[in-house]
């Protein structure tokens, strides 16, 4: 169904991962590109910052995906933000049997309203589900949560596959529906406008802030 | 679906000239104030690292083996990021060394993984290079042989 007037190249979508570290956003890439999971005592925490590719179909067009998965290590944070740059898609991650992953949120948030801009779709992942028995987050108060933050809203787990491809595709399909994302051709191109003005000023006082806040924390 | 392995995504991706001055004037303010914290230098030293230019590569990993020294919670980053910046320089033994001591802590680490491959390719592409240049002098030689054996019998 593709047109014959569309080029045969890819269309390129960055897609970022974010949220509190050990929430299980390396192993939701994992399980997404290589259908594979990790016990928890065999994985280890992104140092910095990773990154895969991964090519898909949607909607009849031809997607290359490049998907950075962040360090959600507080440690990382003034660092990590650099990436922001130019993403189309952001995936916040929580555990919903760790309240605290869901109460950060806010943050992470605040986060992305100082380095991208608010078309960028957004799409909240809660992961392990496995873990019915110990959960901390009800869906519906994480549903409602999405809403409001006008993002779209999933749970998931890595470890049993259940709504992975799902968050990703989601995702995606939606990015699809809004051209100025990713057709260059399309007037104001949405993707890094605003992190590249915000980058020199805005962030650097956001920088300079987390840097003395998380620098006393660990220089004890 | 087709995916490619996992990427050192911190080998290719350079800060912007601003990114990396924020992270400058924090390390030299605390510099000049007598107390760097840990994540000042840290930061700094990683923005160095994934530069281009060698002169920051350098300095930056000369940062992180003062860290790396200093402050063992900091260790698995340390040495991810100094086989990463001996990667980025061409010293691929050295890289190779850091790494290695990074995946006998955390063998099943991706990212060590993929830096790893890098690295072999590196190395690999580095080797076919050096066949290159022996081989191209070896072709030089002889057409320089032959032109003087050519001369040499037509007088």
């Amino acid at each position: 169904m593709a047109p014959a007037a569309k080029p045969a190249a890819p269309i390129n979508c960055k897609l970022l991962l974010i949220g509190n570290s050990s929430v299980g956003k390396s192993s939701l890439l994992l399980r997404f590109s290589d259908e594979q999971w990790l016990p928890e005592d065999e994985s280890s925490a992104t140092i910095g910052v990773d990154f895969r590719v991964h090519k898909m179909d949607v909607k009849g067009k031809k997607v290359k995906l490049s998907i950075w998965d962040t360090a959600g290590q507080e440690r990382f944070r003034t660092i990590t933000s650099s990436y922001y740059r130019g993403a189309q898609g952001i995936i916040l991650v929580y555990d919903v049997s760790n309240r605290e992953s869901f109460d950060a949120l806010p943050r992470w948030y605040s986060e992305l309203e100082t380095y991208v801009s608010d078309k960028v779709v957004k799409i909240l992942v809660g992961n392990k589900v496995d873990k019915e028995f110990s959960r901390q987050v009800p869906t519906a108060e994480a549903e409602a949560f999405a809403t409001r933050m006008n993002s779209l809203f999933v749970e998931a787990s890595a470890k049993t596959a259940v709504g992975v491809k799902e968050a990703f595709t989601d995702v995606v399909e939606r990015i699809m529906d809004i051209p100025e994302l990713w057709d260059s051709a399309a007037p104001g191109v949405g993707a890094g406008t605003k992190s590249t003005t915000t980058m020199p000023g805005g962030g650097n006082v956001n920088l300079a802030e987390e840097d003395e806040q998380s620098g006393g924390g660990c220089s004890c | 679906m087709a995916s490619d392995l996992p990427y050192a995504a911190d080998a290719e991706v350079s800060l912007s000239y601003d990114e990396l001055q924020v992270l400058r004037i924090q390390y030299q303010k605390e510099l000049a104030q007598g107390y760097v914290t840990v994540q000042s230098k840290f930061n700094y030293a990683w923005g160095l690292v994934k530069a281009p230019i060698r002169e920051h590569q350098v300095e930056g990993v000369r940062l992180l083996q003062e860290l790396y020294r200093a402050e063992p919670t900091r260790r698995r980053e340390c040495l991810y990021y100094l086989a990463l910046g001996h990667f980025k320089m061409g010293n691929f033994e050295e890289a190779k060394r850091f790494n290695a001591l990074l995946m006998e802590k955390e063998p099943t680490n991706m990212q060590a993984h993929s830096l790893a491959q890098l690295i072999d390719k590196g190395v690999a592409r580095e080797g076919y290079i050096g066949m290159a240049l022996v081989g191209g002098a070896a072709a030089i030689g002889t057409l320089l042989v032959a032109s003087l054996i050519r001369r040499a019998t037509r007088k």
